[in-house]
């Protein structure tokens, strides 16, 4: 009796401890908590409060995988961290891009939406009214820009030549692949031709960048245009070469490569050159942006844009990016509106040329 | 780095500890993700892409191809039991594959196409070693000419599945050709049979298309027939029962050695190629297995030959998918465009510089297919039983449950209400179409093999003019679909001839 007692002594002493442990533990928690409050120096009121554990659909207008989703990936993880939210990505490709752009257009204005947008096709796309471009960009909330486009003109160095200069002097022979008619890559080709008074011929209809590249190889076409980013990596191997890119000056990474405007001194005429290449170029800087619907609280569309600058400006991020080949230039929501602004106002004689172009008319 | 080298160094880093938990993980979320209609592969790469930016080259390209591997296997099994393709890849093995659960053979079935996925994919995989050394010249044969050919050719294989009612699978084939008409076509821009909805631009999309002609389809079957699927709810298999049917399964693979070897060339042969496709594969191999079969007539109503070559062909389209995104950084199929980009962000150089200076990586990449489809193999075999015991759930149950993971796939893909309603309609034509006995498979390979058929023409046409087809290889290939044909439509007419007597006796 006397063991049985001092054994039900015991239980209730260690059932004591253990409550007193899980007490001290649940305390520690608390003030593990506290202490995770306070060192966010400011304490979550008004909109940090509205963000904090609530949940940010990032649309992206294109499938899982391409340059578009990648970014988004890279970037969401820090997005989070400066908003307290979670991000998740939506990919809603579909119609180039439109319908990913029409669903953030026309998405619940609560700041808890916001979307990728392909600026220089949207802004196209809007100028030539596209069936199905149901949206304004200028009206659109920017949050900021990932990067603008450096397009490039990329040739294969089995081809034999090995500057643009050889193939301006070429003529007719040199065939330039694109994919759709009246995409980008396309649209890039009829616009080199346009302002250089070329007569390269472009075959268009292949699938994607991968297969242009496949054809390239093979020798069935010389070249195509694209992004500098897609190109990358073949550049890197040594197969392909770039010889002409977009822009008035050269970027860091091509600092070897001839700028479009710089070629333009040699063209017939320069001024209606450097007409086109302005316009082409106001489009390329719209680049890739990220954006709210409009109609946006504004203290919100505030918060988002500091926290998108706070992202893309962490060492962490930018040096993830660099690992991977994709480059960030960065521009502010108020800088964007402004870009929009002065892509969307082009002479009215070359906003033609851009709207046939678009359409495959040319 | 000699082969030789790479080989083990690549083996000893696939199995070490830094790695191989990667990929047992990979392996496994791959066969769950398999399992579940309408996600397929390159969704389960693009989960993982994330988690890549802070991990070495070797546990990363195990984790992402490791998932990437076992997929497939996961989708015959929900093929075979729920008549339902886990993937767009496993649409082949919905013709034999159900019919053999409706025996009561559905273990059988499961053993012997997870047997032969593991079978194919080392074949793939040992391929690609093979071929490391001319890769780049093998890929470079097959440009916009080569590739229309080979499509014709993957089209005139519609002979060999309908040859029962050889009209009938015309009439579905060429459906097929027209619904890949539909949308936005990038040649001349114009929208076709698009009816002015933005939805339709793009043309349909495949998953929810399969899904509906061959999912959808069989849970209106099922409902309007009432039971279970596995016919009869008493005939359920017990555990033991089970084990012995995928022990069976698994000998009658390996018994077929050599249809394994014949189906998983003309996968790995159809993944080398870029632009073709992995889905034609396994009904490429499938025609082929009838074809060769001893009891042709047996197709369609549960033959495991036909289980056995669409699987083996199946998993073997990735080695050659792989080979070309290796040798020049082209990928052969959607997924091998998210490896190359994740590849990237490892810091891995594809083309030349990885077929010189890391072979290793190179043979990383093919153990992990290997190990990986073993424990996808493995994994399969006990998924088997708990998804077997399902089949036996009534219908009653059953479809609202399975129509509910069906629809939310085919939302998935693009996160679009559309694709439900495409999926819905599909589902009709399917149901009708079984009822009315026109080939399904017919009708989805003109679907996938018509936009590449058209395409591909007018490059050719653009690129080197209407004499392509005179070239040696599309010229060559063009006799060889030609002879296909002619022998086909020949023995079509001697079965004809030979069984008219019989029928018409009476009418004498």
């Amino acid at each position: 009796m006397k063991s049985g007692g001092t054994m039900v002594g015991r239980m209730t002493l260690i059932s004591r401890a253990a409550s007193i442990c899980l007490v001290s533990i649940l305390a520690l928690f608390c003030m593990a908590a506290c202490q995770k409050a306070d060192t966010n120096k400011e304490p979550k009121t008004g909109v940090a409060a509205f963000y904090d554990g609530r949940k940010i659909k990032w649309i992206i207008p294109y499938s899982p995988g391409g340059g578009y989703d990648e970014y988004a990936r890279l970037i969401s993880p820090y997005l989070e961290k400066y908003t307290g939210a979670r991000v998740d990505i939506y990919n809603m490709p579909g119609a180039g891009g439109l319908r990913g752009n029409n669903e953030l257009f026309g998405a619940a204005k609560n700041g808890l939406t916001i979307g990728s947008i392909n600026g220089s096709a949207m802004v196209t796309n809007e100028l030539a009214e596209t069936r199905g471009a149901d949206y304004k960009i200028s009206e659109f909330e920017f949050l900021g820009r990932i990067v603008s486009d450096t397009r490039v003109l990329v040739i294969s160095l089995d081809s034999g030549y090995e500057t643009f200069e050889q193939i301006w002097d070429a003529g007719e022979d040199v065939i330039i692949g694109a994919t759709g008619l009246g995409g980008s890559t396309y649209v890039d080709a009829v616009v080199a031709n346009e302002a250089f008074d070329l007569q390269l011929k472009i075959v268009h209809g292949f699938d994607s960048s991968s297969v242009l590249r496949q054809a390239m190889l093979r020798g069935d076409i010389i070249g195509s245009w694209g992004s500098w980013g897609s190109a990358l990596d073949a550049v890197d191997e040594g197969r392909h070469k770039v010889v002409l890119q977009s822009g008035m000056e050269r970027s860091d990474d091509l600092a070897d490569v001839p700028t479009a405007f710089e070629m333009a001194e040699k063209t017939p005429d320069p001024e209606h050159t450097r007409a086109i290449l302005a316009a082409w170029e106001a489009l390329h800087r719209v680049g890739r942006p990220v954006a709210a619907p409009p109609g946006t609280p504004p203290e919100r569309i505030q918060f988002l844009r500091e926290a998108f600058a706070k992202a893309l400006h962490d060492p962490e991020l930018i040096a993830k990016a660099e690992k991977s080949g994709r480059v960030i230039r960065y521009a502010s929501g108020e800088e964007m509106e402004q870009l929009v602004e002065e892509a969307m106002q082009m002479p009215d004689n070359i906003k033609q040329f851009f709207i046939s172009a678009v359409k495959g008319q040319l | 780095m000699g082969i030789i080298e790479g080989m083990l160094s690549g083996f000893l880093q696939a199995v070490s500890l830094d790695v191989f938990p990667y990929l047992f993980v990979g392996a496994v979320f791959g066969l769950v993700i398999g399992v579940i209609p309408g996600l397929s592969g390159h969704f389960a790469m693009a989960m993982i892409i994330p988690f890549l930016y802070s991990m070495e080259p070797a546990p990363g390209i195990a984790f992402l191809l490791g998932a990437h591997s076992t997929v497939a296997q996961g989708g015959g099994l929900t093929a075979i039991f729920f008549s339902t393709p886990g993937t767009g890849q496993n649409a082949a093995t919905l013709l034999d594959g159900p019919p053999m659960r409706d025996k009561g053979l559905g273990a059988m079935a499961a053993g012997a196409a997870l047997t032969a996925c593991f079978l194919g994919a080392t074949f793939g995989a040992l391929a690609l070693a093979l071929l490391l050394p001319g890769l780049q010249r093998i890929v470079l044969f097959f440009g916009p000419p080569e590739i229309f050919v080979l499509a014709l050719l993957a089209l005139t294989f519609v002979a060999v599945l309908g040859k029962e009612d050889i009209i009938r699978s015309l009439i579905a084939a060429l459906a097929g050709l027209l619904l890949a008409m539909i949308g936005l076509d990038n040649v001349t821009n114009t929208e076709r049979f698009t009816f002015g909805w933005l939805e339709l631009r793009d043309g349909l999309e495949l998953v929810p298309v399969i899904l509906g002609l061959f999912a959808v389809a069989e849970m209106f079957e099922l409902w309007a027939k009432g039971g279970s699927l596995s016919g009869t709810q008493a005939k359920v298999l017990s555990t033991k029962e089970t084990q012995k049917q995928i022990f069976q399964g698994v000998v009658e693979a390996f018994r077929h050695w050599w249809l394994i070897l014949r189906c998983s060339a003309i996968g790995a042969a159809m993944g080398l190629i870029p632009g073709l496709g992995s889905a034609p594969a396994a009904f490429v191999a499938y025609g082929h297995a009838k074809q060769s079969s001893k009891s042709p007539e047996e197709f369609g109503k549960g033959n495991i030959e036909g289980v056995i070559g669409s699987e083996a062909a199946n998993d073997a389209v990735e080695g050659g998918a792989l080979a070309s995104t290796i040798a020049f950084g082209v990928p052969g199929s959607s997924s091998m465009a998210i490896l190359l980009g994740a590849l990237f962000v490892l810091g891995q150089e594809t083309g030349p510089n990885m077929l010189t200076y890391h072979v290793d990586v190179i043979f990383i990449m093919i153990f992990t297919i290997i190990i990986g489809n073993f424990i996808g193999m493995v994994g399969g075999m006990f998924l088997v039983n708990p998804l077997s015991r399902a089949t036996g759930v009534r219908a009653s149950i059953l479809v609202p449950v399975l129509l509910v993971i069906i629809f939310t796939g085919a939302f998935a893909v693009q996160q679009s209400f559309f694709d439900i309603g495409i999926a819905l309609v599909f589902g009709i034509i399917g149901y009708l179409m079984k009822e009315l006995g026109f080939s399904r498979a017919a009708l989805l390979i003109g679907f996938v093999l018509g936009f590449t058929v058209e395409k591909n023409l007018y490059l050719a046409v653009q690129l080197s003019g209407p004499d392509f087809i005179l070239d040696p290889i599309p010229l060559t290939l063009a006799t060889i679909t030609i002879v296909f044909l002619a022998y086909n439509v020949w023995t079509i007419i001697r079965d004809r001839s030979q069984s008219e007597p019989v029928h018409s006796e009476p009418q004498e």
